[in-house]
């Protein structure tokens, strides 16, 4: 097929239309075909391999040519020929360097085999009255765990309109990200909603506030989103299943850490590729830290989360003693892993790391 | 916090958000279709205010926090402005009928075809892939900017963000999996005045969005069988067709809880819909309008080949009627039908002409 795409005519308007005769039946007006032809590529045949036909196997020639910056402002698809004189839709996400990761078609795939229904695939009649002090805080856990799922939904729905169609890769990981919040945003609410309890107290918010007001930049959004709040939120996930009451709740937590899985496989791969390709995104990502952990000491401060997941880790008021030794724990585990996570990003943070964080790993 | 507090014995505990929590004693029971989302709308936790005064992102029914920040920034808090009465149902079949295009559609029933319908099916998938993550793109934004308390809205959006995620990627996968590739953009969801992108109001966008673009996409996708040439084919508009189905319904079920319960909109609502049909026939956002080059690579995948041109023009005008009959009845269906009845409409008139030309 010949490469047409030199022809840089602007657009034509519609031919005129004609009246048809007015003895014989109307004829479709001739095609005029100019469109064939026109392609930066031919010929491509991707083939399915044994998990069937996977968008990362387009990424072939020009399919796969990820430019470092996408200058188009249209929806014009990654290698197809653009049309000119396209009036521009407003992208402010062009840098490749401000959204990509090289996993993100695979974790795109993986979401959609890994998809799941919490009206049916949680076994919601094993779940069967508790104690009053358990349920009730079972239930806040449930509220506040709904409230960060929301979190998640609107930061990353308003981000990622707002990313140029050249990284489609990236908007179709973030289109699962953003329905796995739906998910879990349902699934806790109804957990709260289905055992004689209610709804909790909401978060005091803080986190969210700093979620939602990033504004630097979607890599900012992603730190405090994927990593701060996400890890925390993670590992809270698992002692959760650890110490779930049935097994209701523990298909809820084991899908949720499924799901969590791959949004931090994403951030992790997103921030590394952006320190290993912008000067100083080190350093920023260190200075954003700073004031992130000083926002979630501050969060941390209200007891309503910490003394709900006491007593659901002690299994009531009784246990919480032990159950706030396992709350520790769980801090313990997170901060170790959020500071495993930094140091493996190149940010470095035994600088003016808060002393309310140090002060768990200290007593684990 | 200090280490100190880190270490608090048990006995320090607080417990006074214990009697500041939402109302007590619900009991949802899972239905024959699981535990959904219209089994927990019960008490205080069933259907929300008219008005939301929820700037904190708190769910919906949970106790308020007096000092917490007011963080949400929503612009649609009016029940009547995004409120639709089966969004429930919507999302909960939105999950049930997810489908992978890795390996739902049969790939390997795809064989080599003769150029000209290999390039004609190649320019519909590019079209395709440019047009329909509009679905994807604008609805993220609305979902963003409405408050939680109207959640369920919410959700279908969501679920619809993922069905065009996918669609955006199965055409993708078309175009280049049987030795074509992706050809010229057709230019139209561009961001001009009218146009999908550019709506300041959610009504205003739906209206274009669900009841005129996808619902001319969905004729089309469903009549699927006619321009398919292998099962992959096949299973694509099918699968498709049910995904873009569930987006129509929103829009229609949404445009009539508006009109029931914001007749002083009526007026401003008709005007959304007189430019809706100027752009129906318009065609550059849809496949089947007229002088696009995607209703020429229609008319070459109907007929049989660009030789038989004439015969698949037929077949796509055949298609187009049913286009514009579709929208009449969905549009009857939302509570505006009078705009067929008292002349205000030009569709049907304009789509005759266009017919004979």
């Amino acid at each position: 097929m010949t490469d047409k795409t030199d022809d840089k005519s602007p657009p034509q308007p519609p031919p005129p239309q004609t009246a048809p005769p007015q003895t014989a039946p109307p004829q479709p007006a001739p095609p005029n075909l100019k469109w064939m032809g026109k392609t930066h590529q031919w010929g491509t045949r991707v083939k399915p391999g044994k998990h069937g036909l996977r968008l990362g196997d387009l990424n072939v020639g020009i399919y796969g040519e990820v430019p470092p910056v996408w200058t188009d402002q249209t929806r014009a698809p990654r290698g197809a020929v653009s049309r000119r004189g396209v009036p521009p839709l407003g992208y402010a996400i062009r840098d490749k360097v401000d959204l990509w990761a090289d996993s993100a078609a695979d974790m795109y795939e993986e979401a959609i085999q890994r998809r799941w229904a919490p009206a049916v695939d949680v076994p919601w009649s094993t779940v069967k009255p508790l104690p009053d002090d358990v349920e009730r805080s079972i239930c806040q856990v449930c509220t506040e765990l709904s409230q960060y799922a929301n979190a998640d939904v609107e930061s990353v729905t308003y981000w990622q309109s707002q990313m140029a169609y050249g990284y489609h890769e990236i908007k179709q990981f973030l289109a699962t990200v953003s329905f796995d919040g739906a998910r879990h945003m349902e699934v806790f609410r109804k957990r709260a909603l289905c055992n004689g309890g209610g709804l909790g107290l909401e978060g005091p918010g803080e986190v969210n506030r700093m979620i939602l007001e990033s504004r630097g930049g979607w890599t900012e959004a992603v730190l405090y989103l994927f990593i701060v709040r996400g890890l925390f939120t993670q590992t809270m996930y698992r002692y959760l299943h650890r110490y779930a009451h049935n097994d209701a709740e523990r298909t809820i937590f084991a899908h949720c850490l499924e799901d969590k899985a791959r949004h931090l496989t994403y951030a992790i791969d997103h921030l590394r590729y952006a320190v290993n390709h912008q000067d100083d995104q080190n350093l920023i990502l260190q200075q954003l830290c700073f004031i992130g952990e000083r926002v979630l000491v501050r969060e941390l401060k209200d007891v309503v989360l910490r003394e709900a997941l006491t007593i659901v880790f002690g299994n009531g008021i009784s246990g919480a003693e032990q159950g706030g030794r396992i709350f520790r724990r769980m801090m313990s585990d997170y901060i170790t892993r959020y500071l495993a996570t930094l140091k493996w990003l190149g940010v470095e943070r035994r600088t003016l790391f808060p002393e309310e964080l140090s002060a768990y790993l200290k007593a684990s | 916090m200090s280490e100190a507090e880190v270490l608090q014995p048990s006995s320090t505990l607080d417990l006074g958000w214990m009697d500041r929590q939402g109302e007590w004693g619900i009991r949802a029971v899972p239905g024959k279709q699981g535990l959904s989302l219209a089994d927990i709308q019960i008490g205080s936790y069933g259907e929300p205010e008219e008005r939301s005064d929820n700037q904190t992102g708190r769910p919906r029914g949970a106790g308020a926090r007096p000092n917490s920040y007011r963080i949400g920034g929503y612009a649609v808090m009016s029940k009547s402005e995004i409120w639709l009465d089966n969004a429930s149902f919507l999302y909960e079949e939105a999950l049930q009928r997810q489908w992978s295009s890795a390996t739902d559609v049969p790939w390997h029933t795809i064989k080599p075809l003769p150029d000209d319908i290999e390039e004609a099916e190649c320019q519909l998938a590019t079209f395709f892939t440019e047009v329909e993550f509009v679905a994807g793109d604008v609805p993220a934004r609305w979902i963003a900017s409405t408050t939680p308390d109207f959640f369920e809205p919410r959700q279908c959006l969501l679920a619809q963000v993922m069905d065009e995620s996918r669609h955006m990627d199965v055409f993708r996968k078309r175009a280049l999996a049987n030795g074509g590739g992706l050809m010229q953009t057709s230019g139209g969801t561009a961001g001009v005045v009218g146009s999908i992108d550019l709506a300041r109001d959610f009504t205003e966008m739906s209206s274009r969005l669900h009841i005129s673009g996808e619902g001319a996409v969905l004729t089309m996708f469903r009549m699927g069988e006619l321009m398919a040439y292998n099962e992959a084919e096949k299973a694509m508009y099918r699968l498709c067709a049910q995904d873009e189905a569930r987006h129509v319904a929103f829009g229609v079920m949404h445009m009539r809880y508006m009109s029931e319960t914001a007749p002083q909109r009526r007026e401003e609502i008709q005007c959304y819909l007189d430019e809706a049909e100027r752009q129906i026939l318009a065609g550059s956002q849809n496949p089947a309008g007229t002088q696009t080059d995607s209703s020429e690579a229609l008319a070459i995948l109907l007929g049989g080949g660009k030789d038989k041109y004439d015969e698949g023009v037929r077949k796509l005008i055949a298609i187009r009627k049913r286009q514009v009959q579709e929208y009449i009845k969905r549009v009857r269906s939302t509570g505006f039908g009078d705009r067929f009845d008292n002349g205000r409409s030009q569709l049907i008139r304009t789509f005759d002409d266009h017919a004979a030309a």
